[in-house]
């Protein structure tokens, strides 16, 4: 009962006007980007399936004539633009276009006299966003030219359309993928392209999710001791193992309905974007094989029992941020500190975060990979690659190793809130300076 | 007179600083015992000793035949204790908060709402107990604490600056309430102060420490005429300035 009444008191003082804004803010974020991306690829499918080739034709001939019919064709939307001189930023200016492509002056003389013809290629560059410079007509345009060109030199040089086909791709290739012992005929490229969304988004919301329960358990504790509401509270008759399990079983509570809240968002976002690039862009890929056939042939679709290893795995994470967010709160005097000290914990998720982004921690020379993995938030940042790829032996390792931090991280938050340091130590950020500061007024 | 608490040679080592050196005093039951001495003396630890807060490093403090070294957990259920400048959980509303605090000390409900009850009519918030502690100015923060502190009916409740901050009619209405709490209730109060005046008017008995150890004791009229001084504020500079010169 009196727990209870712990409990609600702490669910009062997290669950706020605040904290729901947050989380709403949260909601919409991801819906809006979600939206965002899903017009950004529509806008590239669309441009792919019919793109705009703007063309100057210098060269003027029966051939070059040819190559844009051929163009108008392939079902795109063709503008033949009059040019001259190479002010190429000029040209695309005063025509209010982004791109074009030139066929020389030339271009027919020199496929006659067996020389290499000179097609220019004009783009201009406006972001460094790789969705904005992910298709532009230029592309397509140059490809079927090259194509044509092709085709024409191996009818002047008496060579069928089934004999150039051939030595245009000699050999066929039929990509394989093995993964622990089983294979599916797969490129590592498109399985790589449809779960490396999920090795990006879900770290990040992992990240976002760990600052915000630590941040909010440190201010809590502070608050308290700032407040002088701890020393009514400790000298009041309940236990303090029940008000320290009350603030952590509290922010708890407030970091799953975080989570949720961000599974939500994270599902509106991936529903809206990703489908989107697997059904259309990846049309072709699936005549050979759909992916999610490879993945279920190569046993890297995660199963329900996997889930609950990897919730297992956040769980016992935010229990050992919790833990250690009670001690750091105690260290904090003022306002001030209670915002620095989080900095331990900020850089103990930071490193596995960012190492989970951009690389593979078992392929890191051993000596780096035992440090990373000493930090206790690497494993979960690893969690669903071990179990997808079935590395469980370490995924087994890391579970028992954040078991283990968390009982020690836990014995000595209660340590420290059965010992009179809980009221007696602080983290005096600042008070050198203040001293020193003090110390020259009074001398001046 | 029932003795309410016994300290008996309590001292208090932290790592360099001697923060209490063997105090030892009483108080009788709805006795008001002043605590009085310069900043850093070690009122705060001696308090927070006999609130169970914190461990003595020897001596014991027995608050209604409990001891804070042995039984600390009883010496909690016997007292309240209300720190200097201490605030509340701004978000609550004032009746949140005794509710809350009550809820710590009781489990049936009816004991929980007689002791909101109570805090309601010793605090005399009215209405402005229904909004949130945030929008309190101090003095009235300052009566809810003392009414929270008060509403359990404790055996000792001990006040640590229960004026500080607070403007003179406030701080008049605080010190007429713990009289009477202390005359019709029975309720024992350990207080610390700076205000000389406050302690004079209030307290039954004063202790005078300084750097950790407990000079005198005594009733202020005792005091004044045992250093010959016209009042408690010339004991006190007495007493404190021949311990410095020691």
């Amino acid at each position: 009962m009196k727990f209870i009444n712990l409990l609600k008191k702490e669910l009062s003082e997290l669950v706020n006007v605040q904290m729901l804004a947050t989380l709403g803010i949260m909601l919409l974020i991801f819906m809006m980007m979600g939206n965002i991306m899903t017009t950004a690829i529509n806008d590239v499918v669309e441009d792919a399936s019919h793109p705009t080739v703007n063309i100057s034709d210098r060269d003027n001939t029966e051939l070059s004539k040819q190559l844009i019919e051929a163009l108008k064709a392939a079902d795109a939307d063709v503008n033949v633009i009059e040019t001259e001189g190479d002010d190429y930023a000029s040209i695309l200016a005063d025509n209010n276009i982004k791109n074009i492509i030139i066929i020389t002056e030339g271009f027919t003389k020199s496929i006659e006299e067996e020389k290499k013809p000179e097609l220019l290629s004009v783009a201009k560059m406006t972001s460094a966003a790789s969705m904005a410079n992910i298709s532009n007509g230029n592309v397509g345009a140059s490809s079927l030219i090259n194509e044509c060109v092709r085709n024409l030199i191996a009818e002047t040089k008496g060579i069928d359309k089934e004999e150039l086909q051939r030595i245009n791709s000699p050999i066929e290739i039929t990509e394989n993928t093995v993964v622990d012992k089983n294979w599916a005929p797969i490129s590592i490229g498109k399985i790589t392209a449809k779960i490396s969304f999920q090795n990006v988004a879900l770290p990040i919301a992992l990240f976002v999710l760990l600052i915000m329960t630590s941040q909010s358990l440190i201010s809590s504790v502070s608050n308290e001791k700032i407040d002088k509401t701890l020393e009514t509270l400790l000298s009041a008759p309940v236990s303090r193992m029940s008000v320290i399990s009350a603030k952590m079983l509290a922010a708890a509570i407030v970091a799953l309905i975080n989570a949720c809240v961000m599974m939500i968002g994270f599902t509106f976002f991936v529903k809206d974007s990703i489908t989107n690039i697997d059904q259309e862009v990846t049309d072709a890929a699936k005549q050979m094989l759909s992916t999610d056939n490879a993945f279920r042939q190569l046993g890297l679709n995660l199963s329900a029992v996997d889930y609950l290893l990897i919730g297992l795995q956040f769980f016992f994470t935010i229990m050992i941020c919790l833990s250690i967010s009670i001690v750091l709160g105690s260290l904090a005097n003022d306002a001030k500190a209670s915002q620095t000290v989080i900095l331990p914990i900020m850089l103990l998720v930071m490193v596995p975060y960012v190492i989970s982004i951009l690389t593979d921690v078992n392929s890191l020379p051993t000596a780096v990979r035992i440090v990373v993995y000493a930090i206790p938030f690497t494993h979960t940042f690893m969690a669903m690659g071990n179990l997808i790829f079935g590395n469980t032996a370490i995924y087994a390792f890391g579970l028992i190793y954040q078991i283990i931090i968390f009982a020690v991280c836990m014995y000595f938050a209660l340590r420290l809130f059965k010992s009179d340091k809980i009221l007696t130590m602080s983290l005096n950020i600042g008070q050198k300076s203040r001293f020193k500061k003090s110390r020259s007024h009074s001398e001046e | 007179m029932a003795k309410v608490l016994e300290v008996k040679e309590l001292s208090k080592q932290y790592s360099k600083v001697l923060a209490a050196d063997k105090v030892s005093f009483d108080i009788e039951e709805g006795e008001i015992f002043a605590l009085i001495g310069p900043n850093g003396a070690g009122k705060t630890t001696t308090i927070r000793m006999i609130s169970a807060l914190i461990t003595p490093t020897s001596g014991d403090a027995v608050v209604a035949g409990n001891s804070v070294v042995k039984n600390p957990d009883k010496v909690r259920e016997c007292i309240t204790y209300l720190p200097d400048e201490a605030g509340a959980y701004k978000n609550m509303t004032g009746l949140k908060y005794l509710q809350f605090m009550a809820g710590l000390f009781d489990t049936d409900l009816d004991k929980i709402n007689a002791c909101v009850d109570k805090a309601k009519e010793i605090c005399g918030l009215g209405d402005r107990l229904n909004d949130k502690i945030g929008s309190y100015s101090r003095g009235m923060t300052r009566k809810l604490l003392l009414a929270r502190a008060v509403m359990t009916k404790p055996k000792l409740a001990i006040l640590d600056e229960p004026t500080s901050g607070l403007d003179v009619l406030n701080a008049i209405e605080i010190r007429k309430t713990i009289k009477k709490l202390a005359k019709e209730e029975g309720i024992s109060f350990l207080l610390s102060s700076h205000n000389m005046l406050e302690i004079e008017f209030v307290s039954d008995r004063v202790g005078i420490i300084s750097k950790g150890h407990l000079m005198v004791t005594g009733r202020s009229d005792e005091l004044k005429e045992r250093y010959n001084a016209a009042n408690l504020e010339e004991v006190f500079e007495r007493v404190v300035t021949a311990n410095e010169v020691h």
